[in-house]
């Protein structure tokens, strides 16, 4: 039979195209790169377009997206949209959404459009083009086929299906079960209370999230198991038509008033989980969590392929972990002290010490040689090839470095998020020291029955206590200065019980001078000062201070007042001496309205809170006095402290509903601050951000290590895949090598990065006190937050190590056992 | 019942300079279990390529393998694998011994492969070092062995699964024709004694003759030599 074949070999052969050997190699297509050419100038135009109509900015502006995955085609979607409705106002939403015809300034735009889509045709065409090959008869023609060859690039419709269900289950997963477990022991009645939730958002997000994950790497999984390989065609695929339509649906949903109107209100519950990730852009929290889903297939993928490719599972791993270690070794002591020296001291101390110990070492082992070269010249021979075998090898200089690369980047991560934290915790602190959790108002001027609203509460669980105050804006002068305030008139016997104004008091200060103010000390001092001022001879003529009015040379008892450090020293008064108190409101009716008022206080006590805004603008009285001084009944409020700081908003709650509400209102600190640490939220996600490049620079140095492992192993992969070392099995090898590394960077990060923190909170850092308000640098230490730099890193390592390690798998055996 | 090792029509090419060579144009040949063959041809003649072809290291074009009656080259990776590692031990013509494992190591490879206890295949991979002579030299590292030592440590490392079939490509090439001879012995005995078939490719006349089945690869075919 091959005879035969072999026979009509020559006959067959000659009409058609010549011996294939010699027919070349088939020829590019050009079609591809022009239609790639084409689609940019696509892009470009449809950009140019957008800019002249003015959506560009909005693009521009909403760019932050941008980083996140599929971000810049949102983005260009966003655009479309915007330009569209911009323009066409008043055409129906058919036409916003493409159909209609746009007016002449978006030509540009939409010739750009088909432009794009001209190129892209082209590619597909250029992709598919012939080869003329196929149609000569060889040889071989008869032989059956390579099965491997036969199966070689077919579309596994099947991995399709479970890629594309898995992620686009995941999604609705995440949404559905998002939604049923926030409804869950919710009243319909009352939707807002929060506390006769069975899950609040966070826990059930968790479960959601958890539940999406798990579907989507399932989806991966399986996908990757029934193929037997990667299949990143039908991977994108899925990712194109089952995974962007939910997020990019939501995104729309936001841009698109038709849809916020007949969608957005079943989904609000997912639009408020969003926004609160997303630092209030619902936008941004869709996205993030999309991108996690697809990491989550992605690692499915991964795992399935490396588990069954060689057409069983195995996740067994002792052997591939045996010959990963030996070929990085990374756990051996001198590397690891070596980078963790560094990390610690920085790069120069440890390289001197380096130096000092291996030019000693090597001076030893000379002598050695030497002295043993005087016996027996062969053993010194031996001895000087063993020296020279120890010799590095390149690669081990970029483990080292690898593992470096990744130390720095987590450790850098942790302390600048752990100093982060410390500055938070501190102002927090700052600003419930002398701000309290929360507070309880009344929609009107004043709260005349705060006692009874004070029982009230009393009852409230979590309450921890609770004081009246009265706050309204004077000015202050003194004989030196004026400065507008805020005062507050406070009650000194409760006043503690929430907030920390007592402690902050600076000797000779004392609380209980509100109270009595007859005790202030006053200003006897010697010389030229003993002169009663000019304000305190000339007493006004004033109901209120007769009473306490003293007589003759005596000086009048003035009620006291509490000032800021700052504002003392910028109105130049000390404890005793008077101040004068200034409010806009309150006084007789004048010629010109109404007359401003005045009044006489004298400095009972000096605070400094250590937050420039409170020591420079609030002053307190007693809130008898504040109460003749703005004639209000009562209180303007109570202040509130809770028995758990994170647990005020539910508390402010509770007590919303003991007073059953209307007039009443209450807030949280939350919500009083809410700018400032929505604020240092951001930062810190913008300062993780940019140091997580620290990281992906030393997710390079992985790649590049574990490809140059790769290139020195070539041979060794040949010669482990002849003695039976699957496809999976080498990919293990390599991924555990780069694992390695990312958990020794991980770890020694982790180490380094704990001491310097320690180091920064036991010896100190010294601020400028001037400027910062904090005599050191805080630091505060959040286990979850430095759990996660490791986990992100170690993770971020493992992903960079896929693409060498599925590299090291592809070597064929022949080429490998050729590269002599 | 087919033979214990049949290929049929099995066509291989090889690619230089960019040209393609067609070492293999529809070789058929038949190996019965506990043979001892040796393959001579001329040099680039795809001795070598045949062997991996055999040995599953490399995809044919198209052909048919059957190993005791089953097609080779349907095998999915993992089989293939596993076929590799339990059926095929292979002895190259450089050692190829990994660096980074002691001598014993690289021996007790294959077992540690198939996820053996590694204590049981130490201790059997010191009891082949023994029987290739080489006791105290279990555990110094390939860079520490001669060339003659490395290739008994391969064959050594060859035999630890009690493969069914032995294939060697030129495993004398890069060593003395005495050093050579004692590898040859041993591979006869292996034969003899354990009754591993074994294909030996060689451009050694001499040793190909003293082999009981003689092929040659002539033309992209195989044929009896004489």
């Amino acid at each position: 039979m091959r005879e035969q074949s072999q026979a009509q070999l020559p006959a067959a052969s000659a009409p058609s195209a010549p011996v294939p050997a010699e027919a070349g190699e088939p020829r590019a297509s050009p079609l591809p790169w022009v239609g790639g050419f084409l689609a940019l100038i696509g892009v470009g135009a449809i950009v140019a377009g957008l800019a002249r109509i003015g959506a560009a900015e909005l693009i521009v502006s909403d760019l932050g997206l941008g980083v996140v995955g599929w971000g810049p085609f949102v983005e260009l979607v966003i655009g479309g949209i915007f330009a569209a409705k911009t323009s066409v106002m008043h055409d129906s939403l058919a036409a916003t959404l493409g159909a209609g015809d746009a007016g002449g300034g978006d030509l540009l735009t939409w010739a750009g459009l088909a432009v794009f889509v001209v190129g892209w045709v082209l590619i597909a065409v250029g992709l598919r083009s012939r080869d003329p090959q196929l149609t000569a008869e060889g040889m071989s023609i008869r032989a059956p086929l390579n099965p491997r060859l036969a199966s070689y690039r077919d579309f596994h419709w099947g991995t399709l299906a479970e890629y594309g269900f898995g992620i686009l289950l995941s999604e609705l997963a995440l949404i559905l079960v998002y939604t049923l477990l926030i409804s869950v022991g919710a009243d319909p009645k009352a939707q807002l209370d929060e506390a006769q939730r069975v899950f609040t958002p966070v826990s059930a997000f968790l479960v959601a999230l958890l539940l999406a994950a798990v579907i989507a790497f399932a989806g991966g999984y399986l996908g990757a198991a029934n193929s037997k390989r990667l299949s990143t065609p039908e991977a994108t695929l899925a990712m194109l038509y089952f995974g962007l339509p939910v997020p990019i649906g939501l995104t729309l949903m936001h841009l698109v008033p038709t849809l916020t109107i007949k969608v957005g209100y079943r989904l609000r519950e997912i639009t408020y989980l969003s926004s609160l990730l997303g630092e209030s852009r619902p936008q941004l929290g869709y996205w993030l969590v999309f991108t996690l889903l697809v990491l989550m297939l992605f690692l499915g993928i991964n795992t399935g392929f490396v588990a069954t490719s060689s057409g069983r599972t195995d996740v067994r791993g002792g052997f591939e972990l045996f010959v990963a270690n030996r070929h990085v070794s990374v756990f051996r002591p001198r590397l690891l002290l070596g980078a963790f020296g560094v990390l610690i001291l920085g790069i120069l101390p440890p390289l001197i010490i380096y130096a000092f110990i291996a030019a000693a070492a090597a001076q030893t082992e000379r002598t050695r040689v030497r002295q043993l070269g005087l016996k027996d010249p062969l053993l010194a021979a031996e001895a000087l090839h063993r020296l020279k075998g120890k010799a590095q090898r390149p690669t081990e200089m970029m483990t080292a470095l690898s593992v470096g690369g990744v130390g720095v980047g987590v450790m850098a991560l942790i302390i600048v998020l752990s100093v982060m934290s410390g500055f938070e915790q501190d102002l927090q602190q700052k600003i419930l020291g002398t701000n309290s959790h929360g507070v309880v108002l009344k929609y009107s001027d004043s709260m005349a029955e705060y006692r009874d609203v004070m029982k009230k509460v009393a009852t409230v669980k979590g309450v921890a206590g609770q004081t009246p105050f009265i706050l309204n804006e004077v000015m202050i002068s003194s004989e030196g200065n004026i400065s507008g305030s805020m005062i507050k008139g406070i009650d000194p016997e409760t006043v503690g019980s929430v907030t920390d104004l007592p402690k902050y008091l600076l000797a000779p200060s004392k609380l209980d001078w509100l109270e009595d103010p007859s005790q202030i000390e006053r200003k006897h001092l010697t010389g030229l000062d003993d002169q009663p001022s000019e304000l305190d001879r000339k007493l006004p003529d004033d109901p209120y201070l007769k009473q306490e009015d003293g007589k003759g040379e005596e000086e009048p008892v003035l009620p006291g007042i509490l000032l800021g450090r700052e504002l003392a020293s910028s109105l130049k008064v000390v404890v005793g001496d008077r101040v004068n108190v200034v409010s806009p409101l309150g006084g007789e009716m004048g010629p010109q309205g109404p007359m401003p008022k005045s009044r006489p206080f004298r400095v009972a006590g000096i605070f400094y809170s250590g937050m420039f805004e409170y020591d420079s603008k609030f002053v307190y009285i007693h809130l008898r006095d504040a109460q003749t001084f703005f004639g209000i009944k009562g209180a303007s409020g109570i202040e509130l402290k809770m028995d758990d700081i994170d647990d005020a908003r539910r508390v402010t709650r509770a007590i919303y509903d003991k007073l059953e509400g209307y007039p009443y209102r209450t807030k949280d600190w939350g919500e009083m601050n809410r700018n400032l640490f929505a604020a240092l939220r951001l930062e810190k996600l913008v300062m993780g951000i940019i140091l997580s490049i620290i990281v992906i620079v030393a997710a390079g140095l992985i790649v590049a290590t574990v490809i140059m492992l790769v290139l020195e192993k070539r041979k060794e992969i040949a010669v482990l895949k002849a003695l039976g070392v699957s496809d999976g099995g080498i990919v293990k090898i390599f991924l555990s090598e780069g694992l390695q590394i990312g958990v020794a960077g991980g770890l020694l990060g982790l180490v380094a990065g704990l001491a310097w923190c320690f180091f920064i909170e036991k010896v100190g850092i010294k601020l400028d006190p001037q400027v910062y308000y904090i005599p050191s640098l805080p630091v505060k230490i959040e286990p979850l937050q430095t759990a996660l730099a490791v986990v992100i890193a170690i993770l971020v390592t493992f992903l960079a190590s896929i693409y060498p390690a599925l590299k090291a798998s592809q070597v064929e055996p022949v080429e490998g056992l050729k590269a002599e | 019942m087919g033979a214990f090792l049949e290929i049929q029509d099995v066509f291989k090419s090889y690619f230089l300079h960019g040209k393609r060579i067609d070492v293999l144009r529809g070789v058929n040949v038949a190996i019965e279990k506990g043979e001892l063959v040796s393959l001579v041809g001329a040099s680039g003649s795809g001795k070598s390529t045949f062997l991996h072809v055999v040995g599953t290291l490399d995809a044919p074009a198209a052909g048919v393998m059957r190993f005791e009656g089953k097609s080779v080259f349907d095998m999915n990776d993992g089989e293939i694998a596993e076929f590799r590692n339990r059926t095929i031990g292979f002895v190259f013509q450089s050692h190829y011994l990994l660096p980074e494992f002691t001598a014993a190591e690289n021996v007790a490879m294959p077992a540690m492969i198939r996820r053996q206890d590694n204590g049981a295949a130490l201790t059997r991979a010191r009891e082949l070092l023994d029987r290739v002579g080489l006791r105290d030299r279990a555990d110094h590292r390939p860079g520490e062995l001669s060339g003659g030592e490395s290739q008994r440590v391969a064959l050594a490392r060859a035999l630890m699964l009690q493969p069914a079939l032995l294939l060697a490509d030129e495993p004398t090439g890069n060593l003395d024709p005495s050093t050579g001879e004692g590898i040859h012995q041993l591979l006869r005995e292996v034969n003899r004694e354990l009754g591993i078939t074994a294909v030996i490719v060689t451009h050694n006349e001499t040793l190909a003759q003293s082999m009981p089945r003689r092929l040659r690869l002539k033309a992209g075919e195989v044929v009896a030599a004489g």
